[in-house]
């Protein structure tokens, strides 16, 4: 299997997945950027987490990542169907 | 000399981490600064600006530590349910 898979689509293959994996650490810092505007309000009274504040973050990841999976969800069925409509139209002209 | 072999024995992924490091650094200055710093009557730091931005950053760690937490649960269900769709799929 290995074997087959040539030198180019190699190096393409590391290339997606090194832009998989700086994507997902792009989406983490987002997150944590937002979940910590939402949960913990600017008043430092003590170190440690709250319970709501706490609780707050967990359903605040929850939350993120469901988002991040329904809107690409959506965004891959538009393109799809961009694409579909591109390919109509085009076969429309000739 | 001594620099010179401790920046040999410095691979890539130290290199990284370190740069996460520094970049963290600054982002939580720059968080616990604009939460914590109000009064620029004077340049003296008030003990309340600076436990509170203390307290800012050590709350913000905790945070960053419980999100990363949450975060890895979810990547491993993510995973688990790739795998059996995967599985489920090989036997049709």
């Amino acid at each position: 299997m290995a074997a087959q898979i040539s030198p180019t689509d190699q190096a393409k293959l590391q290339m997606m997945q090194e832009m998989e994996i700086e994507m997902m650490s792009d989406l983490y810092n987002r997150m944590t950027n937002s979940c910590h505007k939402k949960c913990i309000p600017p008043k430092y009274g003590e170190a440690d987490l709250g319970k709501g504040e706490s609780v707050c973050i967990d359903r605040c990841v929850a939350k993120y990542l469901d988002i991040h999976e329904r809107i690409g969800k959506k965004l891959t069925a538009m393109s799809m169907q961009d694409e579909d409509l591109m390919k109509k139209m085009a076969g429309e002209q000739k | 000399m001594t620099t010179q072999v401790a920046l040999d024995s410095l691979d890539k992924d130290q290199m990284k981490t370190f740069q996460d490091f520094l970049m963290s650094y600054n982002k939580l200055s720059e968080i616990c600064f604009m939460d914590c710093i109000r009064d620029f009557t004077t340049r003296k730091v008030h003990s309340d600006e600076e436990r509170c931005s203390l307290n800012c950053m050590e709350k913000y760690l905790k945070m960053n530590q419980r999100i990363s937490q949450r975060f890895q649960e979810f990547q491993m269900i993510a995973n688990e349910n790739a795998m059996a769709m995967a599985q489920k799929t090989g036997k049709m």
